[in-house]
């Protein structure tokens, strides 16, 4: 008798054994499963990522040696520009010390390099930022970086929105004196959009992680007033 | 989930607890769904809002900020369904807590940068304060729903429930 019911005990316990066993194994293979979907998802994103990265890219005419910006003015002091034309403190910049930059440069004082960076594409449901800038590209290779950039801030899209049409960045363009096809076809076929590309892509490795970012002489400058750009280029040339 | 006449206070709880396990696991699954999102769209930007912490160098932060959310929308879907839910939440509160000690020293460096944690990220415009509490005490908040799920894996309407085929309620021991 005593037997016989130590036998279904002992049944009883291996069955619960391997039922116990049986349920590791499935947790074990269920989160190799769910490490395997993590690891997956990331090297997803990472191939993405490169493959979205073009390596060709051309600069505009007026470009510096590096590729990373438009050159304005040959002084001896270098300042360099980094903003988006979707960002409102780049527009304050400029409508507040963009005159003094020029007046610099036709004083032969410095020597300007714009760095058209696209930083704030999440901020229009466009692309803004990257379309701009390659916009911008394209009013460089026709001499008229300047010009179409002061056009573009004074007609600032608010973040957020869809920004500026392609149509719109092209009449901007005609209105500043560049010949309107030519810049229409290099806007459509997207010229300078691996250049913008290169310009982002370069600023953010020179630790430029905010718009607008002026440097004087490779220095950041705190007080971007027209008088903390004047004294800091004073204060480079001495 | 309304529980209609308690009869103990103690009974109460493992009544209740399962379908706040599905709460805290769908909640979760929504702030990740929602955190790799908010991100995916614009990956190079990601890798600047990583880069912006200057806690790595800037190939390394391009790679993180690329692959990051598609792992956090992995980490979404896997909760959504229910699936390996202890380890998920593990993985969970590992990245919240990177997170929490990453905007931390980014506060104790003086740096100006918004934590990037839903979209946007990078230095911060001049005369905007940085809000590093409050993203530290919304971090914390999610470290505690992983923590939930971590402590109680097993949920109604999940996929390590379907597999299990047992009452959610009992067995611990996983």
């Amino acid at each position: 008798m005593s037997s016989r019911k130590g036998q279904k005990g002992a049944a009883r316990v291996v069955r619960e054994q391997l039922a116990r066993e049986q349920r590791r194994r499935r947790t074990i293979w269920v989160s190799v499963a769910a490490v395997a979907v993590l690891v997956i998802a990331g090297l997803v994103g990472w191939s993405v990522y490169t493959s979205q990265r073009s390596d060709d890219f051309t600069p505009p005419t007026g470009s510096n040696e590096a590729g990373t910006g438009v050159v304005a003015g040959s002084g001896p002091v270098t300042v360099d520009v980094y903003a988006d034309f979707l960002c409102p403190a780049c527009k304050q910049f400029e409508q507040a010390a963009g005159p003094t930059l020029d007046q610099l440069i036709s004083d032969g004082g410095v020597r300007v390099v714009y760095h058209p960076v696209a930083y704030l594409d999440r901020f229009s449901t466009t692309g803004y930022s990257t379309r701009s800038s390659a916009a911008s590209g394209c009013a460089a290779e026709g001499g008229r970086y300047r010009p179409y950039a002061k056009a573009l801030f004074e007609r600032q899209p608010p973040e957020g929105g869809a920004g500026l049409s392609d149509d719109e960045l092209v009449d901007i363009a005609a209105a500043t004196g560049i010949d309107r096809d030519g810049f229409a076809s290099c806007l459509r076929e997207g010229t300078f959009k691996p250049w913008t590309e290169h310009v982002t892509e370069e600023a953010s490795k020179a630790g430029i992680t905010g718009t607008p970012t002026i440097l004087v002489d490779g220095r950041p400058v705190a007080d971007r007033s027209p008088e903390g750009i004047r004294a800091a280029v004073e204060a480079a040339g001495r | 989930m309304i529980v209609t006449a308690p009869p103990a206070r103690a009974a109460r709880w493992p009544a209740v607890r399962p379908w706040l396990g599905v709460a805290v696991r769908l909640g979760l699954a929504a702030v990740w769904l929602f955190a790799g999102g908010s991100k995916v769209g614009d990956l190079a930007a990601s890798g600047r809002a990583v880069n912006a912490y200057q806690v790595m160098p800037y190939d390394l932060a391009m790679v993180i900020g690329a692959a990051l959310p598609f792992v956090e929308l992995a980490l979404g879907l896997l909760l959504l369904l229910g699936l390996a839910t202890r380890l998920t939440a593990g993985v969970s509160a590992a990245l919240l807590v990177v997170f929490v000690v990453g905007i931390v020293s980014a506060w104790s460096r003086g740096l100006a940068i918004d934590c990037g944690c839903f979209g946007s990220g990078g230095q911060l415009p001049e005369g905007q304060a940085p809000s590093y509490l409050p993203e530290i005490l919304r971090d914390l908040g999610f470290l505690a729903l992983a923590g939930f799920l971590l402590i109680w894996p097993r949920t109604p309407v999940s996929v390590d429930g379907w597999l299990t085929g047992d009452a959610p309620v009992e067995d611990d021991d996983e």
